[in-house]
């Protein structure tokens, strides 16, 4: 067999040029699907802000279900396919198990994804991304989240694969990298998620062609066993993209490979039970399972977030400290290259996931205190806090290593390319803070009209309610322009960018 | 001096840590000011946790 | 010393930084303080929604609604029946599309069995302004026990996503002073 290897120029990593092409293919798909979660974004932002109520009822439901569909498994999962091709193949110089099978595993998520798209566009699929039965969508729709998902299994084996065969011809010497370590543990709560996504959707799609029976609350129990760990592989995904923008700014270190790699494994044990907390005031289960399935499983992740938490920042201090910046106590942070958008990216997405996404988070999962959360906009203030001031802008600044690593081309609008980290984290914060705070109020998430119009009494939201809404608006549209500014330098850069030197355009 | 369009990361990367580095001295792996940001990031949990048990305490008798 | 793109050379079980070690101890502490406040609150805490929960056929939760609006009616407001029960009553109020009904006058101070359920598809049982959020799910009834502590006028906001007309959908629970009027009148 003949494998087709080149070497990195900056790392000395030999790379499979399938390894290459997979991953450009992943990336460029997550970023089209970017730009369309990030235009239905605007739509539903300009629509919720009441003075511009921009879209009917209809479609702002229908550009709810995109925005979140685009996002959430589009964008996010063919990013994270492209991310696992690197931390096994890439990383650890092997080639990939089977280039063919990677290229069936691609073909059916895209497939999927046109045909939810498809569905969704067209107005057969106005359930959201959750789709909750007994609400019913076309069975197109269940069909291409199967096919999707079929399609992101066969990846994640891949994955594995490339594991062993890595290990069996000796590719790496001693154990795997950190990184791919964490990449590892994302790939087995992804194979955890697709287990409960095909526990779920395959009945559905059976119920929707009226072909069996639905239990509305066991729908919400094992897609919530889809739903939630599918958000923990975002996280051990971003936490690992964390280690990896640290080792690539500033030579940060692994404090502790025993601490950090026992973090990765507190998530694949406890999470899928922790999926409770999005239950807790549903009629379904009694306050036993809730109290457990929340607690001692979710607070066990939640102990390994307050771990890489420390040993992240940690492991770019010691690894400042180890370069002579060992004056004061935050030397090595303010002589950080901040005008490194893969570090800035990093940082703020630290910050914004810690302390606006997992404060919030592990508060609103307490049994209780979800009766004074649960479907309010607190609900989507914290989780755009977590998945995209945290996960979304980690991946944003890998992006600019992977420009120059993987496609080869110079960063375009390079100067933009170091604010651009910084315009979104900025929206996100003001847009997940001033979301959350009105949540407060009792807004209600997934509503086209908190003015109560047409309905059969009156209803006064407190006027702070309006100027909140109103700084969300504005946070989202400084959020959006970061958005746009990244879509455009990463897809000028791919296809119009300057080769890098000794490349051939 | 960077290359316009590289990261400094590729174009000036961090510099290698010396062969005898071995595990450091106190100095150099010392973590205190991370310390200082984890204190501030549970002392800010601490306080919005209990907040919203206030909140919660303030509603009608739920069972 | 090596970053995570590197292999680690040798055993890397090795003991914690200093740091480190004291930081995993504190969270797990306050972990377990996280854990401890929801059994804590169940027996000293006044906001559970634990409720007596069983399954129910919507049929028979509409039928059982319906006779707790024929038991109790004491007038129409916004087009639909207003009903006033006694304290400690099972109370009824059922979500469908697009409506909640019926509306409630309840007492303040008094404890009530509060019955939700949906007859179609899943509602949110959000009531404002006091931002009391509760999934209501067909088939199933959640039965809370509350006691409103304060007359006022409460409205029912429908919280999660049920169809086209989702955001028309506004119930209201009145609580009175002093004993409610019971029965006949309007």
């Amino acid at each position: 067999m003949n494998w087709d290897f080149r070497t990195c120029p900056y790392t000395g990593l030999k790379v499979d040029k399938n390894a290459d092409a997979l991953m450009k293919v992943n990336a460029v798909v997550a970023t089209v699907a970017l730009l369309i979660g990030g235009l239905s974004a605007i739509g539903v932002l300009l629509t919720r802000w009441q003075a511009i109520h921009l879209f009917d009822a209809a479609w702002f439901y229908r550009l709810l279900t995109i925005h979140g569909m685009n996002m959430l498994i589009f964008f996010i999962l063919f990013f994270e396919m492209a991310i696992l091709y690197f931390a096994s193949a890439v990383l650890l110089n092997s080639r990939v198990a089977a280039p063919k099978a990677g290229w069936v595993g691609f073909g059916l998520m895209l497939l999927g994804t046109i045909l939810i798209e498809w569905m969704m566009f067209a107005g057969r699929a106005d359930v959201l991304f959750t789709s909750y039965v007994p609400l019913r969508a076309d069975p197109n729709f269940y069909l291409g989240v199967i096919f999707f998902a079929v399609g992101a299994l066969t990846v994640v084996i891949q994955f594995f694969a490339t594991l062993v065969i890595a290990k069996r011809e000796k590719t790496y010497e001693g154990s795997v990298p950190l990184v791919t370590f964490g990449a590892a543990t994302a790939a087995i709560i992804a194979v955890i998620t697709l287990g409960h996504g095909a526990a779920v959707y395959i009945p559905t799609y059976l119920w929707s062609l009226g072909l069996m029976e639905m239990d509305a609350q066991i729908y919400r129990l094992v897609w919530w066993g889809l739903g939630h760990s599918s958000q923990q592989i975002n996280v051990a995904a971003m936490v690992s993209v964390w280690y990896l923008l640290g080792a690539f700014t500033v030579g940060a270190v692994v404090i502790n490979e025993k601490i950090s790699r026992t973090a990765f494994v507190l998530y694949v044990l406890f999470i899928s039970m922790a999926s409770a907390h999005h239950l807790l005031v549903d009629p379904g289960m009694g306050p036993a399972w809730k109290v457990w399935n929340t607690s001692y499983a979710m607070y066990l992740a939640v102990l390994a977030s307050m771990i890489h938490g420390f040993t992240v920042p940690a492991g770019i201090e010691v690894g400042q400290r180890l370069r002579g910046m060992t004056k004061g106590t935050f030397e090595w942070f303010r002589r950080a290259p901040w005008g490194d958008p893969g570090f800035s990216s990093l940082i703020l997405s630290i910050i914004i996931f810690g302390f606006l996404g997992g404060i919030t988070g592990v508060t609103f999962g307490t049994e209780q205190i979800n009766i004074i959360a649960h479907n309010t906009l607190r609900i989507p203030g914290h989780f755009h806090a977590t998945v995209v001031g945290g996960t979304a802008l980690a991946f944003m600044g890998l992006t600019y290593y992977v420009i120059p690593l993987v496609f080869r081309k110079k960063v375009a609008f390079f100067p933009l390319a170091k604010m651009q980290p910084y315009i979104f984290a900025i929206g996100m914060t003001i847009f997940s803070i001033a979301m959350t705070f009105v949540g407060t109020f009792g807004v209600p998430r997934r509503h086209w009209d908190i003015t109560f119009a047409n309905s059969p009494f009156d209803l006064q939201f407190a006027p702070a309610v309006d100027l909140l809404l109103g700084v969300m608006g504005i946070g989202g549209l400084i959020a959006a322009l970061g958005g746009g500014i990244y879509i455009l330098i990463t897809v000028w850069s791919v296809f119009l960018g300057t080769p890098m030197e000794g490349e051939s355009a | 001096m960077p290359a316009d369009g590289i990261p400094k990361g590729l174009t000036d990367p961090p510099a290698p840590l010396p062969p005898d580095i071995g595990e450091g001295t106190e100095e150099q792996t010392k973590a205190t000011g991370t310390l200082i940001l984890v204190f501030v990031f549970l002392a800010a949990f601490v306080v919005y946790y209990f907040v919203n048990w206030k909140l919660l305490s303030a509603l009608w008798r739920i069972g | 010393m090596h970053t995570g793109l590197e292999s680690p050379k040798g055993i890397w079980w090795k003991p914690a930084h200093k740091a480190e070690k004291l930081w995993v101890i504190i969270a797990f502490v306050w972990c377990m303080v996280l854990f401890a406040m929801m059994p804590l609150w169940h027996v000293r805490g006044a906001q559970n929604p634990s409720g007596i929960r069983a399954k129910v056929d919507p049929e028979a939760f509409l039928a059982r609604t319906q006779e707790f609006i024929r038991t109790y009616q004491v007038g129409t407001d916004g087009g639909l029946p207003v009903v006033a029960p006694p304290p400690g009553s099972h109370v009824y109020m059922m979500a469908m599309q697009f409506s909640w009904t019926p509306v409630l006058r309840l007492q303040a101070g008094a404890e009530y069995t509060l019955h939700l359920s949906a007859l179609d598809v899943n509602h949110g049982f959000s009531l404002f302004p006091m931002n009391i959020n509760f999934q209501i799910v067909p088939g199933y009834d959640y039965g809370l026990t509350v006691t409103p502590t304060e007359a006022g006028e409460f409205k029912v906001i429908c919280n999660e996503f049920c169809g086209i007309g989702h955001h028309l959908m506004l119930g209201k629970i009145e609580v009175v002073d002093g004993p409610v009027t019971q029965g006949g009148g309007s």
